[in-house]
């Protein structure tokens, strides 16, 4: 599958690209070029930007910086109907208020080539029929588009779009709805149209094992930025996607057909829920609410303290059940408070701290730590402690120093932590 | 296994081509019958008028004055809402949305009270038009605030109703504060008639409003994208922003002719392209046309009935379209609404 059939003129070139919306920029300083006739995933997390940058591809977007160029030209400079004619957009679903026929919303792919004044000639219908052929919606023809299935519109819509001529082809997500055997049909219609037209195919997916097995390349983007960019085998690295994704993922390689697959790890996870093992977690500010979440996920016990009431992180606590040491609200921690705080670590197996701002009124939690370590528990500090501190004499960054020096570890993402966590209770 | 196949796929399939060509046939036969019709009818009698007699010919004269008045006011106001209910993707829209009544009757009452419409016989539609195109200047702008430049249809309703309402308001006061003789004037402004207008503004009125159809008729096959929103039509190679601004400047232009020629005539410009979409589908290269016809017409025998059925005394014209029609057109939709909007 992996061959490079393209040759070396750039169908698609982003330069140092940043673009998003007004007040929020989303891709930031975006650099690759596809060549023409390339088959292209774009692949990434929810909200990474994979939408954003079609958008800005196709031009309906301006880019704040940088310069996106399609098959050479500058694509914001591009009039309309010369833009229509180098890139079609497939969305992830359209909506058609009006009972339009099938037949009809077909016929739109042809309305920028035929100008303010013309009229669709033979040609245009050899073109519309031949594409609604391609994608088996002819049969349709007659149908209003909205009483439709969800994969009939988005073959109707591929329709609409080869039927517009494109030389680039980018589909945002739209094989998604598609059951298995449409799925298929679409993918090789795409293939197809790659390797005997020569049409570029950029495809947006969310399903990885898919695009290894469609793309001769993978671009992999992480929260605006282009986080990796080559063959399926050189993006699709466990450690790398388990960073991005921020979870664990397993690559495995088909072994009758070669290709890769990537899987999450439900499996374990099941087994996993028997298991008792308990954290204690010192946090605050909110920094522990995707924390709680994820050590309940994984299927760990969790308690936290002490907390000030009213505090994000201690309504957090309350909504999940979570056993928690509760102070006045902004008021420091008082000793009767930090007594049953350290019985509720002492039961739990770990302790983790987060990346939470350490004040005189909180810093009596970091000694939970080191109670911990003296009983000889992992500890697991998060990083940037120090850069938090607002004790005076920079108590909390020294107290952290001398944690890391005891034997506690630190950790930058919750990914990472969960890792750690696995390692330590297996060494067990 | 295929042929199940194909007839599987085609059981909603409801076009037959000789049909829709027979149903065409017909709507195109029944245009120039039913103006026929309006020059029978009127206060002073059914039938053909004595036109040897003066007073006959001027009768048929005023019959068809008014004929090409409804003519041209329906088919304005029937292709603006159309163009509306395609640029704002939605049924609701109608010629009047973004403020083009209120803008209109405010300019217009202004001028009623303000006595120089009795002066100057040009005045009051000019006035009612300027201050028209001037509203949904203020409406757009309004809408593009924090939208950088291209309002969404939510922001362009939403800011059109409130523009609407505080004119309102202030006719409503205007009113409040008025002579009984100006009360009167205003109210019946209002209700629209078909009353022909001077002969120059007539030409010119005319002319506006042909252009503006042919300026739709146009932009047809960019409405027929633009009912996928925005986003898809920019990808099908449309200037979107430009073809709505566009579109919105005709339909205004519509609109606005038709208020300053008959006052407001409601229903017109919110149903009949309703009913046209149904009974023709909704691509715009056969709508544009067609509800312009079909409004023009619809608004003939409105008037016709306006002047007969009470005779001598005359119905306002805008009256009559609701209640007339509103029954009428209830019965299609009902039957045919899933050919015209999902």
């Amino acid at each position: 599958m992996i061959e490079h059939r393209a040759s070396h003129s750039p169908a698609l070139s982003f330069r140092d690209v940043s673009s998003g919306y007004r007040g929020r920029e989303v891709l930031h300083g975006v650099s690759f070029t596809v060549a023409e006739g390339e088959f292209v995933s774009l692949i990434g997390p929810n909200g990474c930007g994979k939408s954003t940058l079609l958008k800005t591809a196709a031009a309906l977007i301006r880019p704040v910086s940088g310069s996106v160029s399609l098959f050479g030209r500058p694509a914001e400079r591009l009039k309309a109907a010369d833009r229509a004619s180098l890139v079609g957009v497939v969305p992830q679903k359209i909506e058609s208020p009006m009972a339009f026929r099938v037949g009809e919303l077909v016929m739109n792919g042809r309305i920028s080539s035929i100008g303010l004044f013309g009229r669709p000639g033979a040609a245009d219908e050899d073109i519309v029929e031949r594409a609604m052929i391609y994608t088996d919606v002819l049969a349709l023809r007659d149908r209003y588009f909205m009483e439709l299935s969800g994969g009939e519109q988005q073959r109707v819509a591929l329709a609409m779009v080869l039927a517009q001529e494109p030389r680039i082809i980018m589909l945002d997500e739209s094989i998604a709805h598609l059951d298995i055997n449409h799925r298929q049909e679409v993918l090789q219609i795409l293939l197809n149209i790659n390797r005997e037209q020569r049409i570029t195919v950029m495809l947006v997916s969310h399903d990885l094992t898919l695009s290894a097995q469609l793309s001769d390349r993978l671009l992999l983007l992480d929260n605006g930025t282009l986080a990796a960019d080559g063959t399926p085998q050189e993006v699709l690295r466990p450690e790398l996607l388990s960073r991005i994704y921020n979870c664990e993922l397993q690559v495995r390689t088909d072994p009758w057909s070669g290709e890769l697959q990537v899987s999450g790890d439900l499996v374990t996870g099941r087994r996993r829920k028997a298991l008792d093992r308990r954290i204690h977690v010192v946090a605050g500010g909110g920094s522990g609410i995707e924390l709680y979440r994820r050590l309940l996920i994984e299927g760990y016990e969790v308690t936290t303290g002490v907390l000030n009431k009213l505090d994000s992180d201690a309504e957090a606590a309350r909504a999940l059940h979570l056993d928690a040491v509760l102070e006045q609200p902004f008021s420091a921690i008082g000793s009767a408070c930090y007594r049953e705080a350290s019985v509720m670590a002492g039961a739990a197996d770990m302790v983790v701290v987060t990346d939470v701002p350490f004040g005189s009124g909180n810093l009596v939690n970091l000694s939970l730590a080191s109670e911990a370590l003296s009983a000889g528990k992992p500890v697991f500090l998060a990083e940037g402690i120090g850069s938090r501190d607002y004790t005076e004499g920079n108590a909390a960054g020294r107290k952290t120093d001398e944690l890391l020096a005891d034997g506690a570890v630190t950790w930058s993402s919750i990914h990472e932590l969960l890792v750690h966590l696995q390692k330590s209770f297996q060494s067990r | 296994m295929e042929t199940t196949r194909i007839c599987a796929d085609n059981r909603f399939t409801l076009r037959s081509p000789e049909r829709g060509r027979l149903k065409l046939f017909l709507f195109l036969l029944a245009v120039p019958l039913l103006c026929a019709l309006s020059l029978l009818l009127g206060p002073s009698g059914i039938g053909i008028p004595d036109m040897s007699q003066p007073a006959g010919s001027s009768i048929m004269a005023l019959r068809f004055g008014r004929m090409l008045m409804g003519l041209v006011v329906g088919a304005a106001l029937s292709a603006s809402g159309m163009v509306f209910q395609a640029l704002l993707r939605n049924p609701l829209a109608e010629p009047y949305v973004l403020g083009v009544s209120g803008g209109a009757g405010l300019g217009a009452t202004v001028s009623i009270l303000a006595g120089s419409s009795l002066a100057l016989p040009l005045n009051l539609p000019v006035t009612a038009f300027v201050s028209a195109v001037i509203t949904l200047m203020v409406v757009y702008g309004i809408a593009s605030q924090g939208a950088g430049g291209s309002p969404s249809v939510y922001s362009l309703i939403l800011s059109g109703v409130i523009v609407s309402s505080i004119c309102s308001s202030m006719i409503m006061f205007l009113v409040s504060t008025a002579s009984v003789e100006g009360l009167h004037n205003v109210i019946w402004w209002m209700l629209g008639n078909l009353q022909p207008v001077s002969g120059q503004q007539q030409v010119f009125s005319s002319a506006l409003v042909l252009l503006g159809i042919t300026g739709i008729w146009l932009l047809s096959t960019r409405l027929n994208a633009l009912t996928l929103g925005r986003e898809m039509a920019h990808y099908q190679g449309i200037n979107a922003g430009a073809v709505i601004v566009v579109g919105l400047l005709w339909a205004t232009l519509l609109a606005a002719t038709a208020v300053s020629m008959a006052g407001m005539i409601g229903f017109v410009g919110l149903i009949v392209p309703h009913v046209m979409r149904a009974m023709f589908g909704p691509d715009h290269r056969r709508l544009v046309p067609l509800a312009s016809l079909g409004g023009g017409t619809f608004l003939v025998i409105c008037d016709a009935l306006a002047r007969t059925v009470l005779a001598p005394v005359e119905i306002p014209v805008g009256v009559v379209t609701a209640v007339a029609g509103g029954p009428f057109f209830l019965v299609i939709l009902q039957r045919r609404m899933k050919h015209a909007w999902n």
